[in-house]
């Protein structure tokens, strides 16, 4: 016992040590990642920390660069697995497709509909799966329309018909996404019902993963003392709805709402229930500091990477965040502003690779955005480690904090590494530094039971020892009671 | 009669496993000076417990931001929860035919905090080596000092005042809520001095700056 506090005393100038170390090593003699301490993080007590940026705005893509006349409040942006990148330029009813270089490949403004010329009406919302169908929400035509590789029409989805909808049920669909099994999954202006799922062939089948109705206890409390008449004229409760949706590889949508309490993110399963991971810090909801008047962060479109890597695009500050699997924050960028690599109207994010685009609304403008040494490492991390390469997962997470040692998450994926190599002293370090309390006692079981098994035989003989002397004691007391006893008598 | 010092020693741990003798004799038979400092030990050591507890307890059981930490604060949030209850108490109880003294109350109070100091003062030590699925007998032994705490605080508080059980839990409960009015008038209190400091200083700021 007393050796083991004292092997703990040495363990924290050790960690000391450690610090210290690693605090000159970052100044002195490693590269320091470019763009300094320009974005920020939050740490695990929430503050507000500084950290490098992940993100640099490289280029400006407009539409006279392209050379297509200027984009009109373009809402949507789709990057298909080749990298091609399909931008829905709505105020002029077309959709741009340029190739990974950012040079213009085609133009689809009109299709083929039963022999007749058909064209889209303030398109708000495309998809382009795999094998390069492309869906376009045609939200003034109310309808949602298919498009094969040769941009022949597929189908046509609209006015959808089924028990479930009403009568006068006005269809106007704004984002659409599609699954492997090429169910088509929109989300529609008015429904508070959640996604609407069509089936490959383009039937309405169900509603899935609405949001929950917030009551505000005030406007509760007004409601219950207000008579009838003056309830009809107050305002419903009503769950609010989707503001975006993305689907990665496995088939789960990624989907935004613009609650502002709860989990305005989430992960959604074929039944319409969140399964997204919130072991983070706090809660993935963008900024979780920011001024009263302010208010928290209203996010309008969502990203989904590999590696469950994913962004999401706040439209009250510009700000991208980018979480991993588990919700911690990996990194932040973006903003409000004139500069490069700030927007004015951001309204979709989409990746190129590891490139960001960004698509401001209102000046027609796509930002691009490339990693820096510390984004590319710390994104190499993360998928590191989602691979199950623990290896690499150490180096990139070393090389990170090394670059940035506020970044708190990264040590525990250090520690995983660590207690995978069975090196539990070191783990329980660096678990203990990003306050993962689980992996700590993970580790430090086994670091308990690996330090009681080495001392297993000097504690037994010590054991052992001790009961022979307390025996052989008493034998003796009893010997020499019993020959005073004698003696008295 | 002035006791040994093995006695001094040993009697608060009499008080804690037999406390309506020992309450009783705190009350009757025991001089109330040494009492006190035996009263100002024990609330010396539950600060330091505190104190060591914020600074070496396991990490499992103490998330603790280093940078709130401040040991001369966890002095005062030992004895100013102590001096409030034993301020709310004897005001209380003195108009509810209470026959206790406040010294009496103070010592009756800081003596029910002696399970604190000697349940959690090992446990810091002890929170070292324990695992996430042990620390629910951390929570329990916490739970257990507590408990023991507030029973020791009845029984003082029905000895040295000499009420009935139901009496003292009225009591115990009323001096709650007056520490709640006390704590609402210390804040209100201390906020008009402070406006009353910043006008005079701003005054005199005018003045000196006109002058």
């Amino acid at each position: 016992m007393k050796l083991f506090n004292k092997g703990g005393f040495r363990k924290r100038l050790a960690v000391c040590a450690l610090s210290f170390a690693l605090l000159f090593s970052s100044g002195a003699m490693l590269v320091q990642a470019e763009g300094g301490g320009s974005s920020y993080n939050y740490s695990f007590w929430g503050n507000t920390v500084v950290a490098p940026a992940a993100y640099d705005a490289t280029a400006l893509l407009t539409g006279d660069d392209l050379g297509v006349g200027s984009l009109k409040e373009p809402n949507d942006l789709h990057v298909t697995a080749d990298q091609h990148i399909y931008v829905l330029d709505s105020g002029n009813n077309r959709i741009l497709v340029l190739d990974s270089n950012y040079a213009l490949l085609d133009v689809i403004d009109q299709f083929d509909n039963a022999g007749q010329q058909d064209g889209f009406s303030n398109p708000q919302g495309i998809f382009v799966t795999e094998d390069k169908q492309l869906y376009v929400a045609d939200t003034g035509n109310k309808r949602v329309v298919q498009l094969d590789q040769q941009l022949q029409l597929v189908k046509i989805v609209d006015s959808p018909q089924s028990e479930l909808l009403q009568a006068n049920f006005d269809f106007q669909p704004v984002r659409v996404v599609v699954d492997k099994a090429s169910r088509i999954y929109v989300m529609s202006t008015g429904v508070f019902d959640g996604f609407m799922e069509f089936s490959a062939n383009g039937d309405f089948t169900t509603f899935i993963g609405a949001n929950r109705v917030y009551v505000d206890p005030i406007e509760y409390l007004w409601k219950t003392l207000s008579t009838k008449e003056q309830r009809s004229q107050m305002v419903q409760f009503t769950p609010t709805e989707f503001t975006n949706l993305d689907i990665n590889d496995e088939g789960f949508i990624y989907a935004t709402n613009g609650d502002q309490w709860g989990d305005n993110i989430k992960k959604l399963n074929a039944q319409g229930t969140d399964i997204l991971r919130r072991e983070g810090y706090f809660e993935p909801e963008g900024d979780i500091r920011y001024r009263p008047v302010d208010g928290p962060s209203r996010l309008i479109d969502i990203d989904v990477a590999d590696s469950e890597i994913y962004s999401v695009l706040d439209a009250k500050r510009g700000r991208i965040f980018t979480y991993n699997g588990d919700s911690h924050l990996m990194y932040v960028f973006g903003g409000l502003g004139n500069q490069l690599g700030k927007f004015t109207a951001p309204t979709a994010i989409e990746r190129v690779g590891d490139n960001m685009l960004v698509l401001d609304k209102a000046l027609g403008e796509i930002t691009v955005f490339e990693t820096t040494a510390y984004g590319r490492t710390l994104n190499e991390a993360v998928r590191s480690y989602y691979r199950g390469d623990e290896e690499a997962a150490f180096q990139r997470y070393m090389e990170t904090i090394n670059m940035n040692a506020n970044l708190e998450f990264a040590y525990s994926g250090i520690g995983k590494a660590l207690l995978r190599q069975g090196n539990y002293g070191e783990a329980i370090k660096y678990f203990k530094e990003s306050y993962d309390n689980k992996g700590y006692s993970k580790a430090f079981l086994l670091h308990r039971k690996a330090i009681l098994r080495s001392y297993f035989p000097t504690i037994m003989t010590s054991v052992v020892v001790l009961l022979l002397i307390l025996i052989v004691w008493r034998k003796v007391r009893k010997w020499k009671g019993g020959k005073k006893i004698v003696t008295i008598e | 009669m002035s006791p040994s010092s093995k006695e001094l020693v040993k009697y608060p741990f009499y008080l804690i496993v037999h406390p309506f003798n020992g309450y009783w004799e705190l009350k009757y038979e025991r001089s109330n000076k040494i009492n006190l400092v035996i009263s100002f030990v024990i609330l010396l050591l539950l600060s330091l417990t505190n104190i060591l507890h914020s600074q070496y307890a396991g990490f499992l059981v103490n998330l603790y931001n280093p940078k709130s930490m401040n040991s001369l604060m966890e002095f005062v949030y030992v004895l100013v929860p102590v001096l409030f209850w034993c301020v709310a108490n004897w005001s209380l109880t003195t108009l509810m035919d209470g026959e206790g003294k406040f010294v009496e109350i103070f010592n009756s109070t800081c003596f029910a905090l002696i399970p604190l100091v000697l349940i959690n003062f090992p446990w810091i030590w002890l929170s070292n080596v324990i695992a996430m699925e042990e620390t629910a007998f951390y929570h329990f032994s916490n739970s257990f000092a507590l408990i023991w705490f507030v029973f020791l605080l009845f029984v003082g508080n029905m000895t040295v005042h000499q009420y009935t059980p139901l009496k003292t839990i009225m009591t115990m409960l009323l001096t709650l809520v007056a520490i709640g009015f006390m704590a609402f008038l210390c804040l209100l209190f201390f906020s008009l001095v402070q406006q009353i400091i910043s006008f005079i200083s701003v005054i005199y700021q005018e003045i000196v700056m006109r002058g």
